[in-house]
């Protein structure tokens, strides 16, 4: 029994190196712990950076993007994966040239430093923290990409190398030029840590079914898809995210395949939601032709808030808001009677009636309605900032929880509702009809404005009862022809 | 006295239903006094269907919302209020200058192509329960859709309002309160075709003090 831990001990000492052995010991006794290659783009072609990273990551998990050119991987684990660094580093010049962009490459025991040597650009491989020192003594300062004037100020001190540099005492170096580049520095040559942020590939849900026969009813293409919105359903359940857009694609044996397109109001991960909703879009959609497979794409999966149900009923009395049911209902309609159907409104400051008001979009937000209109000046100015105006108006949005008070005319009386475009009446001896003769009302308001922007108005507004009782918002053209219009109905 | 004060509690006993008070426990004010003395329970039903039936659009039938409008959009747990299928553009500074706010406001136009899209977006509306307040322009609904109108009111906890023609008055309707407005010298005149647990009649109503 004494012997026995004995021979564990003498295991061990004979494994240990094997286990150097196998991270490219033929070079250097691999004493740093961590081992990176910096990559400098020097052109990227047709790829981007994440492409390149997501690339890359075969090599190993840990890969950091440096925009807009650099690359970093720390590669000691993988080194003897890939047949040392030469093969690592070839197999890494083929992935590049695949996706059609040009790179350096070096080899340090700290990131900067690799990074640094890879953008000078000349053979580096240093895989000892004690020889790193030495070996970038002689670098220029340009590759560590310091602003021009610290280049500048530093060149006319004589000093033009990082080994320079690093001789400067290091109190006036940090009040002469800034900490930030003495920290610099000392993460260049492994004096302190230098943490990076680890590249996490942005994953889409992508499946594709072959159906065996081809399918024409709606109700059963939905039923071929629900395998794959379960995939979906696990997909971001994996991920505790939800998904904004979900397309599916529909293909077809002749014609170009159908696509149905579904946008959400907020993130949704419930599947039977996601089947019901593609139902209704599926619903609308005409298909030219029978369907011989289906493809379903998500956008990219947001981060879901998760919260506890109320113990309420929305819109009882202390109630919680309705935030999730109206998110639910926009969704509802605009799955079924498409996206622009359904808006919200908004005023615009300016004395034009038709660019008095816009469409925007509507608001979902949980947050609690407009308290008194006494007390919600603040609160209205800040929410004008979430709503993002889609018509072109004068000028700014006038804070709507506000707009009671804000509504620059609010004195003058206005029509409830406004024509798309004012309607043209007919006139007899120079006095406007509308199915029959009109009943003027009230007093003449003047509009004339409008001649800075191209879009100038000048216009007399009345208000006439027809021969029904409808009250109506009419015109007069100030210019030549001086015709008619009808513009509002009071409701 | 005595017959009366003994009639009264005898009345409070809980096997009595009477027609004025049935059921309606929430209505809301409608902003005219003399429009909520004829109202059962004092305004209009907080849950449930209001039809108005008007000669023509826009002889004021609207206006006679926009307090009820107003009051809803801008209560603290306020929920939206939907138009569907206006006839026109609901003009937005005129609505804020009587009090609605506009955040609260969603307007869904169904395309023409495709059918019953409007009614289906009403009751969509109404049952989610994300809306206080629906109104819906000149739907041709059949009886039995007004019936699930009204239950989707209901049970969505919500006022919906369907703007019909004057010859829908010969239908039949399921909706807890239905009635004609018609212009008149002052302002409207309301007429009660129905209302559960109400009385009819007619009220004319001066928009303008209300109104502005």
């Amino acid at each position: 029994m004494a012997s026995r831990p004995l021979r564990t001990t003498e295991a061990r000492v004979v494994r240990l190196p094997t286990s150097l052995r196998s991270v490219d010991s033929r070079r250097a006794p691999a004493e740093a712990p961590e081992l990176w290659v910096g990559a400098h783009i020097r052109s990227l072609g047709s790829a981007t950076l994440e492409k390149l990273a997501t690339r890359v990551q075969r090599f190993t998990p840990r890969v950091s993007l440096v925009p807009p050119d650099g690359l970093l991987l720390e590669v000691k684990g993988s080194l003897h994966l890939f047949d040392g660094l030469e093969g690592l580093l070839r197999e890494f010049q083929s992935d590049c040239r695949t996706l059609g962009a040009e790179s350096a490459t070096a080899l340090a025991p700290t990131p900067l430093a690799a990074l640094v040597a890879a953008r000078f650009g000349e053979p580096f491989a240093v895989t000892n923290k004690a020889q790193l020192i030495g070996r970038l003594t002689a670098m220029p300062l340009a590759p560590l990409r310091w602003p021009e004037d610290v280049v500048e100020r530093l060149a006319r001190m004589g000093v033009r190398t990082i080994g320079q540099t690093l001789r400067l005492p290091r109190a006036g170096f940090a009040r002469r030029f800034g900490p930030e580049h003495l920290a610099e520095l000392d993460r260049l040559t492994g004096r302190n840590a230098d943490l990076r942020h680890h590249f996490q590939p942005r994953e889409r849900f992508r499946r594709r079914r072959e159906l065996t026969y081809e399918m024409e009813n709606n109700d059963t293409i939905l039923a071929a898809l629900a395998p794959m919105l379960t995939d979906l359903g696990r997909f971001l359940e994996l991920r505790q995210a939800g998904i904004t857009e979900l397309e599916c694609r529909l293909r077809h044996r002749h014609a170009p395949p159908s696509v149905c397109l579904l946008r959400l109001a907020a993130p949704q991960a419930n599947v039977a939601r996601l089947t019901e909703l593609l139902g209704e879009r599926l619903n609308a959609l005409v298909l030219p032709e029978p369907v011989r497979s289906c493809e379903l794409r998500s956008g990219l999966p947001v981060l879901r808030e998760l919260t506890s149900n109320p113990l309420w009923q929305p819109g009882e009395y202390g109630g919680a808001s309705a935030g999730s049911e109206s998110s639910q209902l926009l969704e509802r309609l605009r799955s079924r009677l498409g996206y622009e159907a359904v808006y919200g409104l908004q005023v615009l400051q300016g004395h034009r009636p038709e660019r008095a008001w816009a469409t925007c979009e509507p608001m979902v937000a949980s947050a609690p309605g407009p308290a008194s209109p006494t007390t919600n000046g603040a609160a209205g100015s800040s929410r004008t900032d979430a709503l993002a105006p889609r018509g072109a108006g004068d000028a700014v949005a006038v804070g709507i929880a506000a707009a009671g008070q804000r509504v620059p005319w609010a004195a003058f009386r206005r029509p409830l509702w406004l024509l798309p475009t004012p309607e043209l009446l007919e006139e007899l001896d120079g006095v406007p009809r509308r199915r029959g003769a009109l009943r003027f009302f009230g007093d003449v308001e003047r509009i004339e404005t409008g001649w800075w922007d191209g879009g100038e108005i000048g216009r007399d507004y009345y208000t006439a009862f027809d021969l029904y009782g409808v009250q109506l918002w009419i015109f007069r053209e100030r210019a030549d022809p001086h015709r008619w219009f009808l513009h509002g109905v009071f409701g | 006295m005595a017959p009366n004060s003994a009639l009264a509690r005898l009345l409070e006993h809980p096997g009595i239903w009477r027609g004025t008070s049935v059921a309606r426990t929430e209505v809301l004010s409608s902003g005219f006094a003399a429009l909520d003395e004829r109202l059962p329970g004092g305004g209009w039903p907080r849950n449930g269907l209001i039809e108005i039936l008007t000669p023509r659009f826009g002889v004021g039938e609207l206006p006679l919302f926009l307090p009820v409008l107003a009051a809803l959009t801008s209560a603290p747990m306020a929920r939206s209020a939907v138009w569907v299928s206006p006839p026109l553009e609901p003009f937005a500074p005129a609505l804020a200058a009587h009090g609605v706010a506009l955040e609260r406001v969603l307007v869904v136009r169904a395309p023409a192509a495709l059918k019953s899209g409007a009614l289906w977006a009403f009751e969509q509306s109404l049952v989610s329960g994300a809306c206080d307040f629906v109104m819906a322009w000149d739907q041709r609904p059949r009886p039995k859709q007004i019936r699930r109108l009204q239950l989707a009111a209901e049970q969505g906890r919500a006022l919906g309002v369907l703007f019909r023609p004057l010859q829908a008055a010969r239908e039949s309707s399921h909706a807890a309160l239905r009635m004609v407005v018609e212009p008149s010298e002052l302002g409207v005149r309301v007429n009660l075709l129905k209302s559960k647990g109400g009385v009819r009649g007619t009220v004319d109503l001066n928009l303008t003090a209300a109104g502005s």
